[in-house]
């Protein structure tokens, strides 16, 4: 079973504001998913039988984006930097 | 006809529509390429063909949202790799299709912009997430379309509008460009209202890309050439897993007249089982959701993508751009996935989801040795209504019950249309084994062609 203060604890590590009625409602949600997802309880496996494939390319330096695209989508932009909010 | 007249009659079909397959129609650059295609100066292999393109892949200059209001006004600097593609071999880039918001649904009823329709019937789904590419193509408010395929999200709009729509082996195409949502599983691919021009459409967009490190290096070979290659003596599986509890019964009669008309063509059908399929549902919810909440870490408002007017501390800035940019749907699968990974849970849940992908990889492996191919219902059912599924989320994600366990399995399967229940219709989907595209389209094109393509729009 988890709790609204478990969902409460999620939404704070994930960076999502939820409101009072998609804490309930998701709160009812995700129980009857996460019930749902105990049939692997039981299985086991090595995981070394997974293929995966990651091919590295060479290393070679080629233009990257200009600064003008790289900004073009930002919100707040001040002297050629993305403007966050405040740290402290 | 020229080509700036074909396009005009595309973009008057869109615009009279009543589907909403499209977020972003791009009329002036449609009709340019258009003229360039008519005065000779596009060449290549889709000169002049219009081309839908789904709003999870970036278009350089053309506003790419993936339906949500987080990218509401994104404007992409750069091409992904297939668009590239598609520029290089002349196609007409005429609009970006409606999908659900981050790909993150079997409906496309989740978009930001209203959900899309299906051309049977305005009430039901067209199948989702890349319903607008289907509908559209299916409508013909478009020759071609592409897709993007997570867990079903090609095949699935392909049956419930009646086309042809393959996701590829994994690392047959680029991701270089395609908006991140379970990146270990979804593939691009094409969405067509015949075999020969899914193949077609394909054959542009497969290849080696090294700016995507999981795109292998295999020769793509000329699919088209080859679809009337023999397909006598082929053996085909029927895995009767995929005809569990919920699939309709007249998508199940379906299905085995279809076989049935390969079997006239001489292919041995028979039927087998994969056991371990019954945990793809879990296996793939868990393993998207824990991937997306790491993909879509990167919408913070800052960089790109939707802020709020008045700035607070990081943390809270962060949380109310996220909780104002994302709809529903996508807030359960950061949140699930949060949860899954989270310290105390990632044993029990992600690391459970992966070795149900090494059990159902290994069922697919022992098929493939016995079979050429497998044939199953692409769908439980036909299109379902509009809101019919919107209260349950766990009701939704069931329906993708047959589409899942292929890209658990990385391997590619194409969906073609097989029958109908009153107007809506079916689809079956040939499933192969890596890099065996060109078989199914092989046997899908020698279906269509001896059922006189009737079960296609």
């Amino acid at each position: 079973m988890i709790t609204k203060t478990d969902v409460e604890k999620i939404a704070r590590l994930a960076c999502i504001d939820l409101d009072a009625e998609d804490m309930q409602a998701f709160t009812m949600q995700f129980n009857a998913i996460l019930e749902y997802f105990e049939e692997l309880e039981d299985i086991e496996a090595e995981l070394t039988e997974l293929e995966e494939h990651n091919v590295l390319r060479a290393d070679e330096v080629t233009p990257s984006l200009p600064q003008r695209d790289a900004l073009a989508n930002a919100p707040r932009v001040e002297n050629g930097y993305f403007r966050g909010p405040r740290i402290l | 006809m020229s080509h700036r007249e074909h396009v005009e009659e595309l973009l008057d079909a869109i615009g009279r529509s009543k589907l909403n397959a499209f977020i972003t129609v791009d009329y002036e650059g449609a009709r340019q390429q258009a003229e360039e295609a008519d005065a000779g100066e596009l060449d290549g292999r889709l000169a002049g063909v219009p081309v839908a393109i789904k709003d999870a892949i970036s278009t350089k200059g053309l506003r790419t949202t993936c339906a949500s209001k987080m990218l509401e006004h994104y404007v992409p600097p750069y091409d992904a790799f297939v668009v590239k593609k598609l520029r290089e071999e002349g196609a007409v880039i005429i609009g970006k299709t409606n999908m659900d918001e981050f790909s993150m649904g079997t409906s496309t009823e989740t978009s930001f912009f209203g959900p899309c329709k299906n051309p049977w019937d305005l009430e039901r789904v067209p199948g989702g997430s890349s319903g607008g590419s289907a509908a559209a193509v299916a409508a013909h408010e478009a020759d071609l379309a592409l897709g993007s395929d997570t867990g079903g999200s090609i095949r699935c709009p392909a049956s419930f509008c009646g086309v042809v729509g393959l996701k590829p082996t994994y690392g047959r195409v680029s991701r270089n460009g395609l908006v991140s949502y379970g990146n270990s599983m979804e593939q691009i691919g094409p969405i067509a209202r015949t075999v020969k021009a899914c193949a077609a459409l394909f054959e542009v967009i497969a290849g080696y890309d090294p700016w995507d490190s999981t795109c292998r290096n295999v020769p793509v070979p000329h699919y088209g050439a080859r679809l009337a290659d023999e397909i006598t003596g082929l053996e085909v599986g029927v895995p009767q897993d995929f005809f569990g509890e919920g699939v309709d019964p007249v998508v199940e009669n379906a299905t085995w007249e279809a076989i049935a008309v390969l079997e006239s063509l001489g292919v041995h059908a028979k039927e087998t089982s994969m056991p371990n399929l019954k945990y793809a549902l879990s296996a793939y919810y868990i393993q998207a959701m824990s991937e997306a909440s790491s993909n879509l870490a990167r919408y913070s408002g800052i960089i790109y993508g939707h802020r709020v007017q008045k700035d607070h501390d990081w943390h809270t800035t962060f949380s109310e751009n996220r909780a104002s940019g994302f709809g529903k749907e996508v807030k359960r699968r950061i949140l699930l996935g949060t949860y899954a990974l989270s310290a105390g849970y990632y044993d029990k849940y992600y690391l459970k989801a992966r070795k149900a992908r090494v059990l159902i990889s290994r069922d697919f492996r022992r098929v493939f040795k016995q079979f050429d191919a497998l044939i199953a219902p692409t769908m439980p059912y036909a299109a379902f209504k509009i809101g019919e599924k919107n209260e349950d989320p766990l009701s939704l994600y069931k329906v993708d019950i047959n589409t899942v366990p292929i890209n658990l399995a990385n391997v590619p399967s194409l969906s073609v249309p097989c029958g109908r229940k009153g107007r809506l219709p079916i689809g079956m989907q040939i499933i192969g084994d890596q890099f065996n595209e060109q078989l199914l389209f092989n046997i899908a094109f020698q279906f269509e062609q001896s059922t006189n393509n009737k079960h296609a729009v």
